[in-house]
C-alpha cells in the first residue's frame, strides 16, 4: 500500500495492488477501505462497465457472475478480418474488486472503473497477445503476468514449492491473513515490482499494458482534480480528499510512477465508438471460474477459497477448519459411492495435512496439504484411474457448485428478450426450471415446424435449453420415416448465460444462429462435414441471408479431393432436396448438387483399385450417380457412362465394382443379359484366383441389378457352377461376401432362387429343405464301397 | 562396518557423516525415538541449498531422491503417524532406495529388513526359536530368535518389508493386528509374552504392481497403510542426471577410475524414456516393449558398459558395447521386444543420427548388434 500525495491537487492517492480472486487480498482491501474511508474508489476494469456497478453491488445479485464485453469489429479497427470479439471478467465473493465495490456501496463511497473500454484494449494489444490470445474464453484478468517470469521460478525453487499458486497460498494467503494490511500490501508491492522488472518493455507494450496504464493514470489525475475542485468549493483547504485505487499488482508500479509524475505518457484517444460494443452482466458458475478447467488466470479451487472467505468473517483463521470440513465432506461422498472409508481414515488424513503444514513451514494446512492428505490416506493401493475416485471427488468439492444470480435490475440483452418473445409466441415455458416435453407434428402443423426451428437454433447455439429425444435425424441419416419430433426443454440461469455468451453474434436467436453458421463454416473442414452443417441450417430453417454459406460450401466442394467425403455431401444434398417440401425450407441446392456430381464423375475413373472395405461406399456412390443422372440431372448422364466405361478399361478393377458397373449398364439398357453373363463367365473360367473373386463380382452385380437372376436360368447355373468349384475352407472364406450378395434379395426372392437351384438338380425347393438324414453307418458304408470300386477300376 | 570393504554399504554407513552432522545441527521437534526431526529427514533426502557447518567441516547435503518432493514429505509425515507406509509402483522406480533413506534417517538403521519372497514364512517376520536353547531351557526369552518385526517393535525402529506382494497373502496378513494394536503376543512366553511396540516403530513396505506372480493385498492390510505411488521419472533431462549420478557412485564404490560420459548418458536416458513413454521427442509413435524400461535398468546397462570399457577398452566407453548390453536388458521377457527396439532404431535413432550427428551417428551404426 503506497500513498502518493499530489501537491498540485492536495489529494492523497492510495494504491492497492491486488491479485484477482484472493480471499486474503479481498479481506485486506476491505480493511483498508473501512479504515481510510476515501472519497473515491477507482478500480481496474473497462470503463464501459461503469453503468453495471449498481447491479453488481445489488443485494440480490449473487456471485459468481461475470461481466461480459463484446465488440463487433465492423470497421476493421482490430484486424482486417472484422471479427467478433468477447471477453469475460469474472467476479467471486472473494474478488478484491467486488469486495471494494460492495464496501463502497455500504459506506456510500463513489466507485468507478478506469481502464480503457474493451474495444480500445483490443486495439492496443498486439496480435495473439493479451486479450487477443486464441483461447476459447478470453479473460480480462492478467494475473498471468505475475506468474510467468524467471524470477518466480527461482523463488519457487528456493522455497521448495511446486507452483506460483502454492507460493501464493503459503505466503500471501495462509500467512497473509495473519499480517496487518500495511505489511501485506507492502509484501505484494515488492513482489509485483520484482515481477515487473523481469518483464521486458516490448512484452509490456505487446500486452497492451502501457496504453492501459497511461489511460488509467490520466483517469486518476482527472478524478483527483475534480475532487480537489470540489474541496476548494467547499473551502476545506489543506485536505483535498482521498482516493483509493485498486488495480492488478502488476500495473500498480507503472501507475504510481505515472501518477506521481516520475514518468510521462500520452493517454490514448478514444478512436472506437460505443456503437458496436456491448457489456452485460451474466451469472457464472464456480466450475467455469476454476482455473483448472482451462481458465488461464485466477486462483484454482474456487470452492475451497470461497469457504475460506466465508470463514474469514468469523475472526478466526479458517484454514484448518476448512480442510477438516472438506475432508469430512469428501469422506462422506466417497462412502456414498460405496467405497470403504472409515472415520479413522479421515483422522489420519487430518494428521497428514497438519503434519505436512508443519513440515512445510505453513501455519495451517492449505489446498495443497488437503490434496496430499486425501492422496495419502484415502487412496488404497496404487493410485490409478480405478482407485483415484477420492481425488476426483475432492476436486469437485474444491471447485464448488455455486451458481450466480442477478438482481432484478440487471439489463437484459436483446437476444434474451428475443428468446422470451419467441417462447411466448410458440407457447413454450421460458422460465420453468422443470423439464417439459413437447411433441411436434413437424410436417402437418406449420406452427410446430416453427417451434422445431426455434429449438434447433437453440440447440445449435449450445445453450443447453432443449434436446431432441426423438425425430428424423438428417445428420446421422436415421429415422427418416418419423413424422414427429419429441423435444425436452428446461430453462436455468445457464441458458441465459449461454445466450449472453452468443449475443456477440446477433441480437436475435436467428441472427446469432446465422452468424454462428458462417463462422463455423469458415473453419477448415471437409466437404462432407460442410454439407452436414448445411443439414443443420436446413433443420433450423435458415433460408434467408444464406448466400455466403452456399459460396463457402461451394468452395469446400471445389477443394475436396476425397471421393468418399464428396459422396457423403451428395447424399446430404439429395436427402434435403427430397425433404424440402415437407420441411417447408427451400435451400438452393441445385448448383451444389450438380457441382458435387461433376466432381464425383471426374474422380470415378481413378477409383478402380480400391480396398475391399471401401467397396460398399464406392458402389453406393455409383448407384447414387446412376439414379440422379437418370432423372433430374440428365445432362450429366453421358459423362457418367463415359466414366464407367473408363473404369471398365482397368484390368485390375475391383471385382465388386465391376459387378456393380455391369449391373448399371444392364439396367440402363447399354448391355444385354448375355454381355453380363459373358463378364461373369470370364471370372468363372479364369485362374483359380480369378474364380475366387466371383463372390465379390456377384455381390456388386446383385447390388445394382438383382433382377438378372430371374431372367432365364443362366445366372443360377453360373452360381451353381461357382459353388461347385470351390473347396470347403475356401467356401468358408467366401461365405461372408456371399451372404452380403444375397442380402440384397427379399426373402421371397431368396425362395425363388432356392427353387431354381433345386430344379437344376432335379428336385423341388421343398424337397431340398426336407432332405433325408444320412445315418453315419450308411455314410461309412458308402465311402468304403466307393473306395472299393475305385480300387477295382484302377486294377 | 567400514564402507570401503562392502559392495554396497547400507545407507547409514555410506552417509554416516552427513547423518551425524544433520543430527548435531537439528533443532526441530523430534517425534519420540526418532534420530532426527522430520525437517532434517527431508533435508537428508531432498538435499539442502546451504552447506551445514559441523565440527569444523562443511557438509553440502546432496539430493538423493529425484522425482516427487511432495511424495517424500508425505512419506515422512506418514511415518510419524499411526499407519505404515506402503510404496507401490513399477519396478525400478527407486522405491527400495527411498525406503532405505527414510529408515536410515528416522531410525539410524536401514537393515532391519524382511526380504519378501514366495517362500517367506511367519517365522521370518515375527520370531523363531533357537531349538538347542529351547530344549535346554524351555520357552524363555533367551531362546527366542527375534525377526525384523520383533526387533522393530522392541527397539522402536523402522521395520522394512521388501517386496511384500511376493509373499503369500496369508503371511502378509500376520502384520494386520500388529500394525493396529502395536502389540505382539508370544504365547510360549506366557505372561511375559506381550511385546508392546516402542515409539519410533513403524513399517515401510515396498510392493511391485507390474511383475508377474504378485499377490494381491487384502483390504484389511491395505487399510493399515498409507499408500504412495512412485512414478517413473517423467523428464528425460532428470533421468540423464540420475543415470550419471548413480553410475559415478557405483564406479567409485568399485574403484573404477572412470566418469560417466554425458553424451552417452543422454542417449541412454532418451532411449529408455522414449521406449517407456511410447513417443519420441520428434513425435514418432513407438511400440512399447513389454520389458520394464526403468531408470534402474538404464543405470545397470550403462554401468556394465563402463566396466567393459574399463577392463577391455582402455578406459573408454564404446557405443557398440552399450547397444550389446541394451539387447541383453530388453530381451528378457520375449523376442518381440527386440523387434520393437530395432524398429525404434530404424525410425527415431536414424532421424536423430542424421540431425544431431556425433555420438548419435555411432549409436545408429551400432544397430548391427541388435539381433
Amino acid at each position: 500500500m503506497e500513498t502518493v500525495l499530489r501537491s498540485e491537487e492536495m489529494v492523497e492517492i492510495t494504491f492497492l495492488p491486488i491479485r484477482h480472486h484472493s480471499p486474503a487480498c479481498a479481506w485486506h482491501v476491505k480493511q483498508v477501505i473501512e479504515e481510510q474511508r476515501p472519497d473515491l474508489l477507482l478500480m481496474e476494469g473497462p470503463c464501459n462497465a461503469n453503468g453495471l456497478i449498481p447491479v453488481m453491488t445489488d443485494e440480490e445479485t449473487k456471485a459468481p457472475f461475470a461481466v461480459y464485453y463484446s465488440y463487433r469489429d465492423r470497421l476493421g479497427h482490430i484486424s482486417e478480418e472484422k471479427g467478433h470479439y468477447r471477453c469475460y471478467y469474472p467476479f467471486l465473493d472473494y474478488s478484491p474488486e467486488l469486495a471494494a465495490l460492495r464496501e463502497g456501496r455500504r459506506l456510500g463511497i463513489e466507485t468507478a472503473f478506469i481502464d480503457l473500454p474493451y474495444a480500445e484494449i483490443l486495439a492496443a494489444t498486439g496480435q495473439g497477445r493479451g486479450l487477443l490470445q486464441d483461447v476459447e474464453k478470453p479473460n480480462y484478468n492478467d494475473d498471468y503476468l505475475l506468474s510467468r517470469n524467471r524470477y518466480l521460478q527461482q523463488l519457487c525453487e528456493k522455497a521448495g514449492l511446486r507452483s506460483f499458486d502454492e507460493f501464493w497460498e503459503k505466503y500471501f494467503e495462509i500467512r497473509g491473513i495473519r499480517e496487518s494490511s500495511e505489511t501485506w500490501f507492502s509484501h505484494l508491492s515488492a513482489y509485483c515490482e520484482l515481477a515487473r522488472k523481469d518483464t521486458p518493455q516490448e512484452v509490456l507494450k505487446a500486452e497492451g499494458c502501457l496504453e492501459r496504464e497511461a489511460f488509467m493514470a490520466a483517469r486518476i489525475l482527472e478524478r483527483a482534480r475534480g475532487l480537489a475542485g470540489k474541496a476548494a468549493e467547499a473551502e476545506t483547504a489543506g485536505s483535498g480528499g482521498r482516493i483509493v485505487v485498486v488495480t492488478g499488482g502488476f500495473h500498480t508500479a507503472g501507475l504510481k510512477s505515472l501518477v506521481s509524475g516520475e514518468q510521462k505518457s500520452d493517454p490514448r484517444k478514444n478512436r472506437i465508438g460505443e456503437e458496436n460494443q456491448e457489456v452485460y452482466i451474466m451469472p457464472y458458475s464456480m466450475e467455469a471460474a476454476d482455473a483448472l478447467n482451462g481458465y488461464a488466470s485466477g486462483m484454482p479451487c474456487p470452492g475451497f477459497y470461497q469457504k475460506i472467505w466465508e470463514g474469514l468473517g468469523s475472526g478466526t483463521f479458517p484454514y484448518h477448519e476448512t480442510v477438516l470440513d472438506m475432508l469430512v465432506a469428501t469422506g462422506k461422498a466417497v462412502r456414498r459411492k460405496s467405497e470403504l472409508l472409515s472415520t479413522y481414515d479421515e483422522i489420519c488424513a487430518l494428521q497428514m495435512a497438519d503434519g505436512l503444514a508443519a513440515l512445510r513451514g505453513k501455519p495451517e494446512p492449505g489446498a495443497y496439504e488437503l490434496r496430499d492428505a486425501v492422496l495419502s490416506a484415502f487412496i488404497k493401493g496404487e493410485c490409478n484411474l480405478a482407485t483415484d475416485r477420492p481425488l476426483r471427488i475432492l476436486k469437485e468439492q474444491m471447485t464448488g457448485r455455486q451458481m450466480g444470480k442477478l438482481g432484478r435490475d440487471a439489463a437484459v440483452p436483446p437476444i434474451i428478450r428475443d428468446f422470451e418473445l419467441q417462447c411466448k409466441r410458440l407457447g413454450l415455458k421460458s422460465r420453468s426450471a422443470l423439464e417439459s416435453e413437447v411433441t411436434l407434428s413437424l410436417f402437418a402443423v406449420e406452427k410446430h415446424r416453427c417451434t422445431s426451428m426455434f429449438l434447433q437454433r437453440m440447440l445449435f447455439l449450445q445453450t443447453g435449453f432443449a434436446r431432441r429425444v426423438k425425430g428424423p435425424n438428417l445428420q446421422q441419416k436415421k429415422d427418416h420415416n418419423l413424422i414427429r419430433e419429441i423435444w425436452k426443454y428446461k430453462w436455468n440461469t445457464q441458458v441465459s448465460a449461454a445466450l449472453i455468451d452468443v449475443s456477440v453474434y446477433g441480437g436475435t436467436v436467428e441472427e446469432a444462429a446465422v452468424s454462428m453458421t458462417k463462422q463455423r463454416l469458415g473453419q477448415e473442414m471437409d466437404a462432407g462435414t460442410g454439407a452436414m452443417l448445411l443439414t443443420q441450417v436446413f433443420e433450423m430453417g435458415l433460408d434467408v441471408q444464406m448466400e455466403p454459406v452456399y459460396q463457402r460450401v461451394h468452395e469446400l466442394l471445389l477443394q475436396e479431393a476425397d471421393f468418399y467425403s464428396l459422396t457423403k455431401a451428395l447424399q446430404y444434398f439429395l436427402d434435403m432436396q427430397r425433404l424440402q417440401g415437407l420441411y417447408r425450407t427451400y435451400l438452393q441446392l441445385d448448383e451444389l448438387t450438380v457441382m458435387c456430381c461433376q466432381k464425383l464423375i471426374t474422380c470415378l475413373p481413378s477409383m478402380t483399385r480400391i480396398r475391399d472395405e471401401d467397396s460398399e461406399k464406392c458402389m453406393n456412390a455409383c448407384k447414387l450417380l446412376y439414379q440422379i443422372t437418370g432423372h433430374e440431372y440428365r445432362s450429366l448422364q453421358e459423362a457418367f457412362f463415359e466414366a464407367l466405361a473408363a473404369m471398365g478399361q482397368d484390368t485390375e478393377l475391383h471385382p465388386g465394382l465391376d459387378g456393380c458397373i455391369h449391373g448399371i449398364l444392364y439396367g440402363s439398357g447399354r448391355e444385354t443379359a448375355e454381355d453380363v453373363a459373358g463378364a461373369c463367365r470370364s471370372y468363372l473360367t479364369g485362374t483359380h484366383d480369378q474364380l475366387l473373386k466371383t463372390a465379390r463380382f456377384f455381390r456388386g452385380l446383385f447390388y445394382t441389378a438383382r433382377d438378372l437372376v430371374f431372367i432365364g436360368s443362366q445366372f443360377t447355373e453360373m452360381l451353381d457352377h461357382f459353388l461347385g468349384s470351390v473347396e470347403g475352407p475356401e467356401f468358408m472364406e467366401l461365405l461372408p461376401e456371399l451372404r452380403m450378395a444375397f442380402g440384397y434379395f427379399t426373402p421371397g426372392e431368396i425362395d425363388r432362387i432356392a427353387a431354381m437351384a433345386a430344379r437344376l438338380h432335379g428336385k423341388t425347393g421343398e424337397e431340398l429343405q426336407r432332405a433325408k438324414e444320412v445315418l453315419p453307418g450308411w455314410y461309412a458304408y458308402g465311402k468304403e464301397l466307393d473306395a472299393y470300386v475305385m480300387a477295382k477300376w484302377k486294377d | 562396518m567400514e564402507a570401503g570393504k562392502l559392495i554396497k554399504p547400507p545407507v547409514e554407513v555410506r552417509y554416516a557423516q552427513e547423518l551425524e552432522a544433520l543430527r548435531a545441527v537439528d533443532d526441530g521437534i523430534r517425534p519420540e525415538n526418532w534420530k532426527m526431526s522430520p525437517k532434517a529427514v527431508r533435508t537428508f533426502i531432498l538435499g539442502s541449498r546451504e552447506a551445514i557447518e559441523y565440527n569444523g567441516r562443511s557438509y553440502q547435503i546432496q539430493k538423493k531422491y529425484f522425482g516427487n518432493d511432495a511424495l517424500v514429505e508425505r512419506c515422512i509425515i506418514t511415518l510419524a503417524g499411526n499407519r505404515g507406509l506402503m510404496l507401490v509402483g513399477e519396478p525400478g522406480t527407486a522405491k527400495t532406495m527411498l525406503s532405505e533413506l527414510l529408515s536410515a534417517a528416522v531410525s539410524g538403521v536401514s537393515t532391519n529388513t524382511i526380504q519378501g519372497t514366495a517362500g517367506t514364512t511367519e517365522d521370518m517376520i515375527k520370531y523363531s526359536w533357537n531349538y538347542a536353547l529351547l530344549l535346554a531351557k524351555g520357552p524363555v526369552r533367551e531362546a527366542l530368535v527375534p525377526a525384523p518385526l520383533y526387533i522393530g517393535m522392541e527397539k522402536g525402529v523402522i521395520t522394512r518389508f521388501e517386496e511384500i506382494t511376493r509373499t503369500p497373502a496369508e503371511i502378509q496378513d500376520s502384520l494386520i493386528s500388529v500394525l493396529s494394536d502395536k502389540v505382539l503376543n508370544v504365547p510360549e512366553l506366557e505372561e511375559d509374552g506381550f511385546l508392546f511396540a516402542r515409539p519410533g516403530f513403524n513399517v515401510i513396505g515396498t510392493a511391485n504392481t507390474r511383475d508377474k506372480g504378485v499377490n494381491e493385498m487384502s483390504s484389511a492390510l491395505k487399510r493399515r497403510f498409507n499408500f504412495e505411488t512412485v512414478m517413473p521419472v517423467r523428464e528425460a533431462a532428470l533421468e540423464k542426471q540420475i543415470i550419471q549420478n548413480e553410475v559415478n557412485a557405483l564406479a567409485k564404490e568399485a574403484h573404477i577410475q572412470m566418469q560417466a560420459d554425458e553424451d552417452v548418458a543422454e542417449i541412454l536416458a532418451s532411449t529408455y524414456h522414449e521406449l517407456r513413454e511410447g513417443i519420441s521427442s520428434y513425435g514418432h509413435r513407438i511400440d512399447k516393449p513389454t520389458a520394464v524400461m526403468s531408470t534402474a535398468e538404464a543405470v545397470s546397462v550403462y554401468y556394465q558398459t563402463m566396466i567393459t570399457g574399463y577392463y577391455y577398452g582402455n578406459g573408454s566407453i564404446s557405443v557398440d558395447a552399450l547397444v550389446q548390453n541394451l539387447v541383453g536388458a530388453v530381451s528378457k521377457e520375449n523376442k518381440e521386444d527386440l523387434e520393437k527396439v530395432k524398429a525404434y532404431f530404424n525410425t527415431v535413432i536414424r532421424d536423430k543420427s542424421s540431425k544431431e550427428g556425433g555420438v548419435w551417428k555411432q549409436y545408429y551404426e551400432a544397430k548391427k548388434w541388435l539381433k
